[in-house]
Formats: C-alpha cells, structure tokens, sequence
C-alpha cells in the first residue's frame, strides 16, 4: 500500500465552554476533544472506537469543521482546513463528506429522495442542467441499491437500511474522497447492519474512498479497519494497525475494552477484565493520566504525570507509563 | 427434564387492532422457564420479543393491544385470566422487570430510595424503617458504592451504569422467581454492560431465580443463556439450548444472522447479508414469514406457514426444508476444507 497521508491531524483540541451565572461567564470547559494528533492514509479505513462521551463524534465533526476547532492544525491533501475561509471551506467540502449515525433523524422529511441526493450537485455546481442532475442522481440511487422508481419518494416511506443508502448516495454526489462515517450501522438492525457494511466496503473499492470510521462496536470496527484508533475521555490512548490492536493491545483500556466484548460463541471463555467504576467527567478530568481511578495497573507517577503518546514501534501509537518502564 | 416448570407458556397470541389494521406482533408462540435458569430470546426490532414479555406482566395496553389465544400458567394459575388486582401481587413479587432505558423507566422526582421502597412497601409486612434498612442492602448487592448516601439521590444524579443497577435493586428487593430483563444493556457501553452482566449472573445465583433476557445481540445471548428461543415476525422460528443454537443452527433466519455479523474471534472478507428487510407486521406475507429473505424458499414455503416441530431431541424448528440448510453447511464446510 502506498503510504500517501490524506489527512492529518496535530494537537486538534475542542472544548465547549460551560456557562453559569446572571452574565453568563464561562465558568469550566468540557474538553471533548484534548490534544489528538492522527493521520489517515489515502484510500484506507481508519477505526475511531471509544465509549459514549469519549470524543469520537466530536472529534468527526472538528475535522470537518461542523464544529470550530479550539487549537490545532487539521491539513487535508496538503491544505490547513482551519485556516480557510468560507468560500474555500465549501470547495473543499466537496471533496469530506459525513454520514450520521440516525437515518430518522438525518434526512429532512419534506424533501424527496432525488432532491436530498440532488442537493449538493446543486450547491456544488456539479450539473450543467436539470436532465444532467437527474441522471446523475439515478446513477449514485443506482450504485447504492436504490430503484429510480424510489426517486419522487419521502424518507418515511423507507425502512432504516434503505434510509441510511440515501444517507450514503448524498454523501457520495459530490464524489469526494474522505468520508466520515459515524456510527453509521448502529441504529440498524442486526440483519441490515452486514447490508450498509457490504455496501460501504464496496463502494470504498469502486470509488477508492477513504473513510474515518466512528463507532462502538468493535466487532464492526475489526471487520472494516485497517487501522484501529482508542479514545478515552477526550485523549488517543492507542493507535495501531488493526491486527496488532487486536492481537496485542498495549494499553490498559484497550486490554479491558477488547475483553468486554460479549463474544457470539458459548464455548468461548474470555479473561475478562471487569473495570471498576463508571468514565469520568470531562468537564473536570482526572489529573495524569485520565484512565488512571480505573485502571488495574495504576502506579503513582500515573496520577501525576500524563503520559507520552508515541511510537512503540511500526505505527503502534500508545500513551501508557507501563510501557515507558518496559 | 422432568423438573417442574416456573412458567409455561402456551400458543400466546397477541394481537394489536389499529385503524390500519391488526397488527400480529405475537402470533401463537410456546416456550417454557424452569427454576433458576437464564432463557435468551433473540430476534430484530418488531419480532415480538418485547410483547411476549410485556403479555407476561400483562401489561399490554388495551385497546389497541389483547391477548387473543393462549395461556401462561404460572404457580398453577393462568395469568391471561387474572384479574389486575391480582396482577399486582405478581408484579414486582414474583415477577420483576427490567427495561432498556433505565432513565425512562426511573421517576425522576423521587429518590431512589423511595421508589425502591414503594415495591417492599407494597409485598411485604415491613415498617417504614425496615424498608428504608432493606433498600439500602439492596443498594450495597448490585454493587452501588455509598448506599447510605446514594438512597437519597435522585436517578439524574447516577450515571447509566448506576441507573441500571438501581432498577435491578428495585427488581429483586422482593425475591422474585423470574426476572424479565429487556434488553437491559442495550443503551450501556461495552464496559459498563460487562459489569451488569456479571452483576446479574452473580445475582440469579445467589436469589436462585430465573431470568427470561430479551435482547438483540448475539453476543450477550450466548454469554447469559442456558437456552435460546429465536423470533423472527411474532414467531419463535428456533428453540434449543445455547451451545446446540450455536453450534448447529437449523432455522435458515438464525444461520443468516450468524452469518451477517462480524465475529470478533474470526476475520471473514465479507460478511453475508440476510437480503431485504424485515416485512411490515400490518402485511405479512402467507406462508412462512422468512420467505421473501430465505435463500431456500419454494413455493410450499410461500404457500403455507410451517409448524414449529422437535427435530431432535429438545431443538425445535419452524422450517419446511431443514435438509436444505444442511446441504448448503456441508458446502460450505468442503469450502473452508479447500483453503
């Protein structure tokens, strides 16, 4: 594979202010997103895992700027996304699209599915006129698994896998070569999730999308990644190729979040490492290092210091003081 | 088994009259719990895991919804024809359950002290002192750190985890026999669910009582359950205990589901989507309700609806070609041979 950077991101941050009082004074800041830095490799699939409130989301929606950075440096085919203006934002929208996790809630209920698919050939300039546009949308409805006959619909006429292709065909109008897909087959049945995951993995072959792929479950994350990224509590705690994060996670939270995996096999009997306690506040974060009230192999530097994150060989990125005594 | 059933459903059927038409979310299913064990039952959104359930509680909401056929014989009497006062001394007593979303299902105006002590209030001969004394065990068996000062809070002040452990307190505080749990881990993280899990195995152990638990995931299906009753539109297709399901899968739909997720322990190139979606319960096709997904469908399968029947010993099957599914696993096993 040739090892051509798409995206890469340094020391990305974004906190919401908390606000309290008669003047509404920014009392705390929620640090959603706190000093991540990561890159995604032309035409593969990056895995972003982590538990509800760890930032994976919020860290999706940053790069695409849906969201303002606080600090940080986001460059995206060698342009520093944050530093563009409105204009230029929107040219190079063309080229980053996302997929939300809610195909009930992501799809405006007046609009037909050729206008929701139609709509950014239009703001993009993409068709010369309306037969132009017309056939251009049957196509991508087309490629899909959509039926034109399904062109002059409404979104409640779908069922969920077939709301969350139109969430796929209006992303890939404009033809762009990143896609953020998050939490795309979550709220998906069982039976329908292989469908869109199928769906997703040929389309990245057809069109040689690249995807940053946001999710919890991480047998879904195993199966399309070829790299793996952990967050907890706003922080990257390991980054690695898919089968060296799976085989050897190096850090405790990974450790532990593999081995809660409910595996669909009764004669499988995991090690399972139970965690104590619930994921803290990110408005006030544990001081050190941020797993460390629950981590099972808390030492006292790990309370005061926090740790590195870096290189442990070949691309295997973790931010663990076990590992620096190693 | 000649162990004496806790309850025994009999061909429910529960039906739901709307303005567009009945709705058939339970269509005649039979299964059995007995003491102490933990039976999972699977299926999709729709499939009428969580009606069979709710028919249990009888708290299926009439109209729209009734109970049309069928009994639940449970401490030798039917529950179908129980009158609501009745019911109450069920629920909550010998019966408890819990729900997905424990935030819902909590009254966010008054402590969890107090709504655990509604339910001891109401089965057993307690003073008030006594409950307050008994909800704060309860608080410290499903692991909530500081009872004496958690039984004062309000649910908005526990985290999801916590919330959920206090609808179990609140389910167990009266010793039932059965504890319903719907898809109790859904709304938690893969952290937070591993504890709950082990909470309830530890739990069913030491009060001896069994647990019909009601979920989607395959996972957490073959990790609690001693025996499995698979649904697919408001009938159990496949009913056998957990390691035969899951090492020898005869119903076509629970095959296609095996197929269809991403294993953790294994890596596959592709995974093998079931085709189509699930049919509207207002317009269900005739015959076999699988049919129109079935890679094995004939037209015998079109035309009439197969009875769910014992084709080996305690593994019952709804499938008219059963032989077919094993053709295709024999293929596949040659297949995996040739690599």
């Amino acid at each position: 594979m040739t090892e051509e950077r798409l995206l890469e991101i340094k020391n990305l941050k974004k906190y919401f202010p908390v606000k309290a009082g008669v003047f509404r004074r920014t009392v705390a800041h929620v640090k959603a997103v706190d000093d991540i830095s990561f890159h995604i490799n032309k035409g593969e699939t990056l895995g972003l895992v982590g538990e509800s409130g760890c930032g994976k989301s919020t860290a999706g929606r940053t790069i695409l700027r849906l969201l303002e950075a606080t600090e940080g440096e986001i460059t995206f085919e060698g342009h520093n996304l944050l530093e563009l203006d409105k204009r230029e934002l929107r040219e190079m929208r063309k080229e980053m699209q996302i997929i939300f996790q809610d195909p009930y809630a992501s799809l405006n209920p007046r609009m037909t599915v050729a206008d929701i698919v139609g709509e950014p050939i239009d703001i993009h300039g993409l068709a010369a006129n309306k037969k132009e546009r017309n056939e251009r949308v049957t196509e991508i409805l087309d490629t899909v698994g959509l039926g034109t006959e399904y062109m002059k619909r409404y979104p409640h006429e779908f069922s969920g896998g077939q709301r969350q292709r139109i969430g796929v065909a209006r992303a890939l109008a404009v033809d762009p070569s990143l896609i953020i897909a998050d939490e795309p087959v979550s709220a998906l049945d069982v039976s329908i999730q292989a469908q869109v995951i199928n769906l997703l993995q040929d389309l990245q072959k057809d069109f040689s999308l690249t995807y940053l792929f946001i999710a919890h479950d991480l047998s879904v994350v195993k199966h399309i990644s070829d790299r793996v990224a952990v967050m907890y509590l706003g922080k990257l705690v390991e980054v690695a190729d898919k089968q060296k994060l799976f085989d050897d996670p190096k850090h405790p939270y990974t450790q532990s979040l593999l081995s809660a995996i409910p595996v669909a096999d009764p004669t499988y009997k995991s090690d399972r490492i139970i965690l104590e306690g619930d994921v803290p506040s990110p408005v006030n974060p544990p001081s050190g290092c941020r797993f460390h009230p629950r981590c099972p192999y808390a030492m006292e530097i790990c309370s005061e210091v926090e740790p590195e994150y870096k290189d442990y060989g070949e691309g295997h990125y973790a931010a663990c003081h076990l590992l620096e005594q190693e | 088994m000649s162990k004496e059933k806790l309850i025994d459903v009999k061909n429910l059927a529960t039906y739901f009259h709307t303005e567009e038409g009945t709705v058939k979310a339970v269509d005649g299913v039979s299964f059995e719990i007995y003491p102490g064990e933990t039976l999972g039952v699977v299926g999709e959104s729709g499939c009428g895991k969580s009606v069979t359930s709710l028919s249990i509680m009888r708290l299926i909401e009439s109209p729209p919804g009734k109970i049309e056929t069928g009994e639940i014989i449970f401490d030798n009497k039917d529950l179908t024809k129980s009158t609501q006062k009745e019911m109450r001394k069920i629920r909550g007593n010998d019966i408890s359950m819990i729900f997905q979303e424990p935030m819902t299902s909590l009254n966010p105006v008054y402590t969890v002290g107090d709504q655990i002590m509604e339910a001891i209030l109401i089965h057993k001969d307690v003073n008030k002192k006594q409950a307050r004394q008994e909800s704060i065990d309860m608080l410290t068996k499903v692991g909530i750190p500081l009872p004496e000062q958690r039984v004062d809070e309000y649910p908005h002040q526990l985290s999801g985890g916590m919330r959920q452990r206090v609808m179990i307190a609140m389910a167990l505080s009266c010793d039932p026999q059965l504890l319903i749990a719907d898809e109790p881990t859904t709304a938690l993280d893969v952290t937070i669910q591993a504890q709950i899990l082990e909470l309830m195995n530890g739990l069913k152990d030491q009060f001896g009582m069994a647990i019909m638990m009601i979920t989607h995931d395959l996972g957490v299906i073959a990790e609690v359950s001693d025996r499995v009753a698979v649904m697919y539109a408001g009938k159990i297709v496949e009913y056998t205990d957990v390691e035969t399901l899951y090492a020898n899968p005869k119903h076509p739909y629970t095959w296609g589901l095996m197929h269809s997720i991403p294993h953790i322990e294994k890596d596959v190139d592709r995974l093998q989507a079931i085709p189509g979606s699930v049919p509207n319960p207002l317009d269900f096709p005739q015959g076999c309700k699988y049919n129109t997904r079935c890679p094995f469908a004939t037209d015998k399968c079109r035309e009439v609806e197969p009875e769910i029947e014992e084709i080996e010993e305690s593994h019952q099957v709804a499938c008219w070609h059963v032989d077919k599914l094993e053709e295709a696993k024999a293929k596949e096993k040659k297949e995996k041979e040739k690599e």
